[in-house]
């Protein structure tokens, strides 16, 4: 059974004359342990795709079931419980609260889960550290680098053991440099089991995954897989 | 677990207060002068209402009070001329009340003798009550020194006397005051009690028959009548006034307090009948009693209605904030949401953040309030007291305006469409 399935989806915005399909019958499977790579110019529905992936979006039509639980028709309440164990979402804006502490920022989901705060503590010192954050636990946001805001957002979106992680664009507001750092991070993730789903229209970033799916026109276009970049070497 | 998760909310929303001080001190300002307002009104009130009852109750609420009156109209007053002015209440009207009136328990007349006291060669206007032993009680004319006036005093027609340390300072007598001979007009009278000293104001005054000019002595009523007489002479600017007042003032202490206003009214038809021309005045404290607190009551509710708006004001101050703050903070509130937060999560921390701020504010307004008691009391001596329930109710408004201007701001965070909130820049 795959990780994720999805059946004919449909994502209509309006109705009648000025209805705008974004999705059409979107059809994708995702394994554990792949890091897969979806591609699409801006307006391919590829944003609206993800946010249905990411349970933030429920589709119009078709079903979307994530390891076999049919998610498409739940209520606002339950996506945010799967949103919260289940999903973890790393943004291209990185999407911090700027009046947080590094730490606090990280314990968001925790507190949404319910722990108490010291098991909290203990469970955001220990994903920052894995993203070699852990000197940085009690500065806010401003006061750190690009790259180290998508770590902290990375560590965010690890500290649930979620079993998708959703990455858009991560590297898209990084330097080169500092985005090579973030995608080796990834592929280290990806190398200890996450299931990683990348949006990126940027090929050097795409090259890096086994699978490359390409939408456009809200139509799933391609689905490829390829031989990973280090691989080839 | 639930609690804690709420203190810890508390705690955000202080942080995310001081994230925009100005603008939160600003709003929890508008609550704080709401707070204020509602402890200084109610601190007045309340202030006012406890001098008038303490008043009220130092004339004792099962009392009728009789003074006579100097009638207005026969004061065709011409200078240089002198005659005699006969008003007032009679021996007449004191055995008719305490003969035909069965719910009074006691029906005491006072003489009064307006006098000159001398010590050497000082002189102090002076106040000469004759009155009965009784009257002492009554009226709660307790000694702190010495002893009160006795019935024996009447039948011997003592010359002793009671009277107020203020006096002696006055005429400037430090010795031991107990035992020392005054002379008032041309009679020596000793003294052998002293009472408290005491400040009265308005209708205790007029009820106990006082002023701030001259000093009071009381003396067996007796005594007063017999070496005094009734007519007594006034010099005042090269006319003399002379006037014959039999009794300046009649007391009645009535058996229970329901009887009191029935007793008033059979009184005050005992007078009509032989005072055609109203030279007298009654003073019944426990209907002053009901009037005052009437109006009082309608005092409180129109005080009340103000604060309420003052805080209701406060309250859409807030509001307005909490709407800033939350178009301001939707890229927050979208994070939130994709990490998992439910709708009432939103609701929740917003809520806490408003209840926070008014919190804050009541607490501010609390100490604006007690600056503003304080303030008046020393400033204007009004007698001002900030009573317990004002602050609660205070409180507790401000924390119920904080829940009500949080509502709309929070549903409106938590309606918010998650995708949307993340892309708003």
């Amino acid at each position: 059974m795959a990780l994720l399935e999805l059946d004919g989806i449909n994502k209509v915005y309006g109705e009648g004359e000025v209805a705008l399909h974004v999705l059409r019958d979107v059809d994708l499977a995702i394994e554990e342990r792949e890091l897969v790579a979806l591609i699409g110019a801006s307006g391919s529905g590829k944003s609206t795709l993800m946010n249905i992936l990411g349970c933030l979006d429920r589709p119009s039509s078709g079903t979307y079931r994530l390891r076999g639980e049919d998610v498409s028709r739940l209520s606002d309440d339950r996506l945010s419980e799967i949103r919260n164990r289940e999903i973890g979402f790393v943004f291209q804006s990185f999407m911090l609260v700027p009046q947080l502490t590094v730490l606090e920022n990280v314990e968001v989901p925790l507190f949404y889960r319910g722990l108490p705060r010291p098991k909290r503590h203990a469970m955001a010192r220990e994903v920052l550290g894995l993203v070699g954050l852990a000197a940085r636990i009690g500065h806010k946001p401003p006061q750190l680098s690009g790259g180290e805001r998508q770590r902290v957002a990375i560590a965010r979106a690890l500290v649930n053991d979620p079993l998708l992680l959703l990455a858009d664009e991560p590297t898209g507001n990084l330097d080169s440099r500092t985005g090579e750092e973030i995608l080796r991070l990834f592929d280290g993730l990806h190398a200890e089991g996450h299931t990683i789903l990348m949006v990126t229209h940027d090929t050097r970033v795409a090259d890096r995954a086994q699978r490359r799916v390409t939408i456009r026109d809200g139509r799933i276009i391609e689905d490829t897989a390829v031989e990973p970049a280090g691989g080839k070497a | 677990m639930i609690g804690g998760k709420y203190a810890e909310m508390f705690a955000l929303g202080l942080r995310n207060m001081r994230g925009y001080k100005l603008r939160s001190f600003l709003s929890m300002l508008g609550i704080g002068i709401g707070v204020a307002s509602v402890i200084a009104m109610f601190a007045t009130a309340e202030g006012a209402e406890r001098e008038i009852l303490a008043q009220i109750g130092r004339l004792g609420v099962r009392n009728i009070i009789i003074n006579s009156v100097k009638p207005a109209e026969q004061r065709q007053d011409s200078a240089g001329t002198s005659w005699v002015l006969r008003f007032g209440l009679t021996f007449r009207d004191h055995r008719q009340i305490a003969a035909t009136v069965s719910t009074a328990s006691q029906v005491l007349p006072v003489h009064t003798n307006s006098d000159v006291v001398w010590e050497g060669s000082r002189r102090v206007d002076g106040k000469l009550h004759g009155v009965q032993p009784q009257h002492m009680r009554l009226l709660k004319l307790d000694v702190t020194a010495g002893r009160s006036l006795t019935e024996m005093d009447n039948l011997l027609f003592a010359r002793v006397c009671v009277v107020r340390p203020g006096l002696l300072r006055e005429l400037g007598w430090f010795g031991e005051p107990l035992g020392h001979r005054l002379m008032v007009g041309e009679q020596y009278y000793e003294i052998v009690g002293l009472l408290a000293e005491e400040e009265f104001t308005g209708l205790t005054q007029k009820a106990l028959n006082v002023d701030s000019r001259s000093f009071e002595i009381y003396a067996p009523y007796e005594t007063v009548l017999k070496r005094h007489g009734t007519t007594s002479i006034i010099r005042k600017s090269g006319a003399m006034e002379a006037t014959d007042v039999q009794l300046h003032q009649i007391l009645v202490e009535v058996d229970e307090q329901d009887n009191v206003l029935a007793t008033a009214r059979m009184i005050q038809q005992i007078l009509e009948k032989f005072h055609p021309e109203r030279d007298y005045e009654m003073i019944v404290p426990l209907e002053l009693l009901a009037q005052r607190q009437k109006a009082q009551q309608v005092f409180s509710y129109a005080l009340l209605a103000i604060a309420l708006v003052s805080l209701m004001v406060g309250g859409i101050g807030i509001m307005n904030i909490m709407l800033a703050t939350i178009t301001e903070r939707t890229r927050e509130i979208g994070i939130r949401r994709a990490l998992g937060a439910k709708k009432r999560h939103i609701v929740a921390q917003f809520l806490t953040e408003t209840v926070t701020m008014t919190a804050v504010g009541g607490c501010l307004g609390l100490m604006l309030g007690f600056l503003a008691d304080w303030l008046l009391r020393t400033s204007t001596g009004w007698s001002t007291v900030v009573s317990g329930e004002a602050v609660i109710l205070s409180m507790g408004i401000s924390c119920l305006v904080g829940i009500l201007a949080g509502l709309w701001p929070a549903g409106k965070a938590a309606r918010m469409d998650p995708i949307a909130a993340l892309r708003y820049e």
